[in-house]
């Protein structure tokens, strides 16, 4: 019956018409996903009134496309230019963007093209063939749960700041201190605003990043050092590195496994997004590695790590959405309007009476990852030119999509002058080697922590006991477990690293 | 050449201190995360000037005189821009900011052909951009003042 209606939804997506519309939605996707300031929800929102006219299939046909096109878009200005499309692609600009100051700027297009897909792939046969005990699972998911999560996340500064990790935690909560910025979750108390209105809704997380990430690089290397082209070695795409990169992804498949489940499990705890997802699966792919020292120089396993994961999030997403009708992120919200503009209501009766649309839509995904993957491999050949573009005529067309995704967001001057002085933080602190990094991890993680904290207290004080009811809870003690085992790995690998010089010495 | 840990921590204890004093207001619920987080950033920057104190990390912020220089003049520029954005809108003050930082980059700054070249792309790019941000994606770009 399920293979049936799988098999019945691919013929579906294969007819030409409904091709076509993937192509368009893939297309526009990964339009929405590299331009920062654009995000894959408001690429969804703009198009799903053009899907009214036509038939449910063939309109979340065209929604996939773009769901799934955006997930990989983010990941271009994240490798050429160090700007994240949308906060999914945060951990891709580690190895992305030094990967393509070696000149290896197709090696990381291509390798976040086929993880991208990879990480889909795995994501929607999860979807399409367990997501109704998956999603009983998501509900497992408390406040205590999510401030765990956040802390999780928050353990990935050990291993960003290698250097020093006093200064990446201080930077944390230099970042959990911005997230607290605006109208308190609960409670309602405005903070820190001073006095502009504009920031009771807090800092955007797109402004924070085009503003940590993207202005300093220009202000270093353009406009500091006067470097005539963006990288130090000019790009010169072949078909042979398409070959490469799939070859060496295929060595390490069980990172991309392993970075596509992470991804598929964060999307389905509800509101953890693809930023979280990227960022935990990094962290992983580094931690198991055998040469943790290759991530954050360039290495293609860290692209392929942070895509895979923030590519399976979107199809992991849609579990609970299917299922519970709880979307589990921003453009899952959007995509569960589109259901409901076709007369589909969430739950048993999408996999059963509106099972062929169901099942067209989740092959949608399907064929759009394999898209992408086509797309992304033989479109590195023109997107890694770009930054071939002498600095001079480059750097301002940079500074006009840093300034108009920033405006974008809320149509807000503030969001730009608030930009602007990120980016002059970020220059400074950098030159300090008080990487951004980790600010922008802490701004991601604080609403969560923040939320899953004072829920936590709440539900804990009405249930008589705060302490068991926040850490005796059986998925609480995992993710304790988890963090206390990040924290303290970094430590446990140095140790290591030193015994075995120590006997290769004594050899 | 400054004690980078040390201003770092000094930095972070001071805003810590301020903000601590700025959200004694706050409500049981608004206020405990934040005092999670200023605890958390206190403890973190006495470690930090401590270390700094004892291990001082001598760091220089610009490697020369025409570094700096480049920077601010950059930073001015920027500036500039930023400012009149709102007054003449994007695309008067866009025509504008990439004629200026163009020639700025140039290294003859001043040539005939650059000047020329300079005025032909601010032309180029910044309507393209136009086109494709508000004619073609629909996005809201900054207005004049005076625009109704």
């Amino acid at each position: 019956m399920l293979i049936d209606a799988a098999l019945y939804g691919l013929l579906e997506v294969f007819i030409p018409s409904n091709m076509l519309f993937l192509f368009v939605g893939v297309f526009m996707g990964i339009v929405f996903g590299a331009l920062p300031g654009l995000t894959a929800t408001m690429g969804l929102a703009l198009l799903v009134p053009f899907t009214f006219t036509m038939s449910p299939a063939s309109g979340l046909i065209m929604l996939a496309g773009i769901y799934v096109g955006a997930m990989y878009g983010d990941a271009i200005p994240a490798i050429l230019i160090n700007t994240p499309g949308t906060p999914a692609a945060i951990a891709t600009t580690f190895d992305g963007f030094p990967l393509s100051q070696k000149g290896m700027a197709q090696h990381a297009l291509v390798a976040a093209a086929v993880a991208s897909a990879f990480g889909s792939l795995v994501a929607n046969l999860i979807l399409a063939f367990a997501a109704p005990p998956l999603a009983k699972a998501s509900l497992a998911f408390g406040p205590p749960e999510y401030f765990w999560l956040g802390i999780f996340g928050l353990t990935i500064i050990s291993s960003l700041s290698a250097e020093s990790m006093i200064k990446g935690f201080l930077a944390g909560t230099v970042g959990l201190l911005l997230s607290a910025v605006g109208m308190a979750p609960i409670g309602g108390d405005v903070r820190l605003t001073f006095g502009f209105p504009e920031l009771q809704a807090g800092i955007a997380l797109i402004v924070a990043l085009i503003g940590f990430f993207c202005l300093p690089e220009i202000l270093i290397n353009v406009i500091g050092q006067r470097r005539a082209t963006y990288t130090d070695k000019l790009i010169e795409p072949s078909l042979s590195v398409i070959g490469q990169v799939i070859k060496a992804l295929f060595l390490h498949p069980i990172l991309v496994f392993r970075s596509a489940i992470i991804g598929t499990i964060v999307g389905f705890a509800p509101g953890a997004g693809g930023n979280i997802a990227s960022m935990v699966s990094y962290n992983e792919a580094k931690r198991w590695d055998k040469h943790p020292e290759e991530y954050g120089k360039g290495t293609i396993k860290g692209v392929a790590a942070s895509e895979a994961a923030n590519s399976a999030m979107a199809p992991g997403s849609l579990i609970p959405l299917l299922t519970l009708g709880i979307p589990g992120s921003p453009p899952a919200a959007v995509i569960l309007g589109a259901l409901m503009l076709h007369g589909m209501r969430p739950g048993a009766d999408l996999f059963s009476i509106h099972a062929h649309v169901t099942f067209a839509f989740i092959m949608g995904l399907l064929v759009a990852a394999f898209m992408v993957s086509l797309i992304g491999s033989f479109g590195s050949f023109f997107f890694s030119r770009i930054i071939n573009i002498p600095s001079r005529y480059l750097a301002p067309a940079i500074i006009f999509m840093t300034v108009l995704g920033s405006y974008a967001i809320r149509n807000n001057v503030l969001d730009i002058w608030i930009m602007f002085v990120f980016g002059i933080v970020g220059y400074v602190s950098s030159k300090l080697k008080f990487h951004p990094a980790p600010i922008v991890l802490g701004l991601i993680l604080g609403p969560f922590i923040e939320e899953g904290l004072v829920q936590s207290m709440l539900a804990g004080r009405a249930s008589g006991n705060v302490f068991a009811y926040m850490t005796l809870r059986p998925i609480s003690l995992v993710l304790i477990a988890l963090c206390v085992m990040s924290a303290v790995w970094p430590f446990f690998a140095k140790w290591k690293a030193v015994r075995r010089k120590e006997k290769e010495e004594q050899r | 050449m400054i004690n980078a840990n040390l201003w770092i921590g000094i930095f972070c204890g001071v805003l810590a201190l301020f903000i601590y004093f700025m959200t004694r207001d706050l409500s049981m619920l608004g206020g405990i995360y934040v005092d999670f987080v200023l605890a958390a950033m206190g403890v973190l920057s006495i470690v930090m000037a401590i270390r700094g104190w004892m291990h001082p990390e001598l760091i220089k912020i610009f490697s020369s005189k025409e570094e700096k220089n480049n920077v601010l003049i950059g930073v001015v520029i920027l500036m500039v821009y930023l400012s009149i954005l709102p007054v003449i809108g994007f695309l008067a003050a866009s025509y504008i900011f990439y004629f200026c930082f163009n020639l700025y980059l140039a290294d003859d700054r001043f040539g005939k052909a650059n000047i020329v070249r300079s005025i032909l792309l601010s032309g180029v790019v910044v309507t393209v951009f136009y086109v494709v941000f508000s004619q073609f994606l629909e996005v809201p770009l900054p207005e004049s003042m005076w625009a109704e």
